[in-house]
């Protein structure tokens, strides 16, 4: 059955609820076994948005659009004891061939210690948009620009002068580069909240602190099963909760970036340098009564070699930002939004008359909406969001979106 | 959810019986020796305890206890005359405590106003959208209590908002012979006059049974023993 007509039929399935809402009709239980030590849940996320994007504003690569998506996961979890526990989570998008979004091992060593440490396919620790990705989780139904719209940039595939990045403003949703694979693709988000990388994470808290850090394969924008460069990622975050509801953290995460194909393509002078992808992020949460408030800051950066004129010398920058805010107003309906921002850092080409140019269209958002709760784990949203882009072929969309979600 | 359904018009009925009880029921009141109900509740094994979702997203283990299911409520359905007597509103207390509701189950008589203290260093926002009696409270810190009043009979399905694994029931009679099992199972309904009474047995995660008990006129204590499947 054709995507575009299943999603509206699961949408449909959900509003033949309401009615029974009450009564909690669908199972809000995870599937338990072996007296709870095996424990399976799943989630269904059907959302209905434009049926064409031009723009390319909400895709998470050249196939997917975040406001027009079938998601269908399977999480596992065996906890053979308390301080041991294996978790994995399948996933599908638009019924395509699942994929293993996480696959690790959790271990608290000393049971009176809050103190944990995880290794596999791990969850993120910088930032905290990637721990709140789920539908359920989400107060809105887009993500914000950081962890979903498409820069240029790719690791696999690098441009050999400013131009060459400059052509592919507002085009990350299908560019190609001359340097490293020919083939066209998308590039990478700042963070990408879409796959979570692979390798070991610690976790500690004493008192209001909270610290977590991680040693993996890829990178923010490019997480990874297999490493690609030889290179590893650490990325670190402390939490501080000067009071209950509220909640400040500083991220950090610095990491060889660029492909190793690409890198055995360069000069011996430059194959001794390092391509990391470099950043720094601030997050803060308040919430209070019905209110729930959280933002984030993150700037990126990622080193390109310097190769033919006009050449990129300097590491390209990002600087993403966004607030969202969610208010239930009843038991049932709730209202939410969601501003947000992403820019570039100036590089110098030919393109445009030798002027400083950012080296991808700048891009800003806004998304609002409100939803209701048929039953504790049943939800559904409706949205509206406008977006800006300083260039491309489409500079304005505005869009709007509707979204079950369902998870026991 | 078809034992919930079925609950919801078991306590559909008593509410029209409680309306006829405060109207005066046919037969008037006369002195009786009263009689206790007591038994035990069998649960089956493997299905007693669960745990909340696979917490994949989270970087820590979850340190939060176990939910115990094998608690059963033990009920007169229908309750006699004296069940129905207006009383105060009592208050009830359902904790807010390493991430769970404690007690799990809460039987209340209708008119009861139950207290949910927050106890942990977390927030916590207690909610439920059940027809009988849906109500949000906010998010609050520890040390901070606040209170429902509970006006119809009914199943109300509680939940917290900002954890996920946390759940309870509070079931709202609008008599007051009822009971819940102990950690052995076992219970007791005191106070029950002669007559014979349908003894029903209500829990989360198994069909509820129903058998019918004689109370002799002389009082005493009569045995009735359940083994849910």
């Amino acid at each position: 059955m054709r995507l575009d007509r299943l999603v509206p039929l699961v949408i449909l399935a959900a509003l033949g609820a309401p009615g029974r809402a009450a009564a909690q009709v669908l199972p809000e239980r995870p599937l338990t076994l072996a007296n709870g030590q095996v424990s399976v849940s799943g989630e269904v996320t059907a959302s209905i948005g434009p049926r064409s994007d031009p723009g390319f504003f909400d895709y998470t690569d050249y196939e997917h659009n975040a406001l027009r998506m079938l998601r269908l996961s399977l999480s596992g979890r065996w906890r053979p004891s308390a301080r041991l526990a294996v978790l994995a989570e399948v996933r599908t998008e638009n019924l395509e061939r699942p994929t293993p979004y996480a696959l690790f091992v959790r271990v608290r060593p000393w049971k009176a210690k809050a103190f944990d440490i995880q290794a596999g396919r791990i969850p993120a620790v910088f930032g905290t948009f990637s721990r709140h990705a789920y539908g359920a989780d989400n107060a809105l139904i887009g993500y914000p620009l950081a962890y979903q719209y498409l820069t240029s940039l790719r690791a696999d595939a690098i441009p050999r002068t400013a131009d060459d990045l400059l052509i592919m403003r507002g085009r990350g949703w299908h560019d190609t580069f001359p340097l490293g694979s020919t083939a066209a693709t998308t590039g990478q988000p700042v963070i990408s909240a879409y796959r979570w990388d692979t390798g070991v994470e610690a976790r500690v808290e004493k008192g209001p602190i909270e610290a977590a850090a991680a040693l993996t394969t890829g990178t923010l924008s490019n997480p990874r099963v297999g490493d690609d460069n030889a290179g590893r990622q650490l990325s670190a975050r402390v939490a501080w909760r000067p009071f209950v509801g509220a909640i400040v953290g500083v991220s950090a995460a610095h990491g060889e970036w660029l492909a190793g194909n690409i890198k055995n393509r360069l000069s011996m002078a430059l194959q001794d340098r390092s391509y990391p992808q470099t950043a720094y992020g601030l997050d803060a949460e308040y919430s209070r009564g019905y209110f729930l408030a959280r933002g984030e800051v993150i700037a990126s950066r990622w080193t390109l070699p310097p190769l033919d004129a006009p050449q990129i010398d300097a590491p390209l920058s990002a600087m993403a930002s966004y607030v969202e805010a969610r208010y239930r107003l009843t038991p049932r309906f709730f209202v939410s939004g969601r501003a947000d921002h992403l820019g570039f850092s100036d590089i110098t080409g030919h393109l445009n008359n030798n002027l400083p140019t950012p080296w991808d269209y700048p891009v800003s958002r806004v998304e609002a909406g409100g939803g209701i709760y048929l039953q504790r784990n049943l939800v559904m949203r409706a949205v509206v969001q406008r977006n800006w882009r300083d260039g491309g072929r489409v500079r304005e969309a505005t869009f709007v979106s509707g979204q079950v979600s369902y998870w026991f | 959810m078809m034992r919930l359904r079925a609950w919801s018009r078991t306590f559909g009925l008593l509410a029209p019986l409680a309306a006829i009880a405060a109207l005066g029921w046919p037969a008037a009141a006369r002195p009786f020796v009263a009689a206790t109900i007591r038994g035990r509740v069998d649960v089956p094994a493997g299905s007693t305890a669960t745990n909340g979702r696979p917490d994949v997203a989270a970087l820590s283990m979850s340190m939060h206890d176990t939910v115990d299911r094998r608690r059963c409520v033990v009920y007169l359905d229908p309750a006699p005359r004296p069940a129905f007597d207006p009383g105060d509103e009592p208050h009830a207390r359902m904790d807010q405590r390493n991430e769970g509701f404690v007690p799990h189950v809460l039987p209340i008589v209708v008119g009861s106003w139950v207290d949910f203290p927050n106890d942990d260093r977390t927030y916590h926002n207690v909610f439920s959208l059940s027809k009988t009696r849906p109500f949000n409270l906010g998010r609050y810190a520890a040390g901070r209590s606040k209170s429902v009043r509970f006006d119809r009979p009914g199943i109300v399905r509680v939940f917290c908002d900002i954890h996920s694994h946390m759940s309870a029931f509070i079931i709202v009679f609008a008599h007051r012979y009822f009971s819940v099992t102990d950690d052995e199972g076992r219970y007791h309904l005191g106070n029950v006059p002669p007559g014979t009474y349908n003894v029903a047995v209500w829990n989360e995660a198994h069909a509820s049974q129903n058998r019918r008990v004689t109370v002799p006129d002389g009082g005493g204590d009569v045995e009735a023993d359940f083994t849910l499947r």
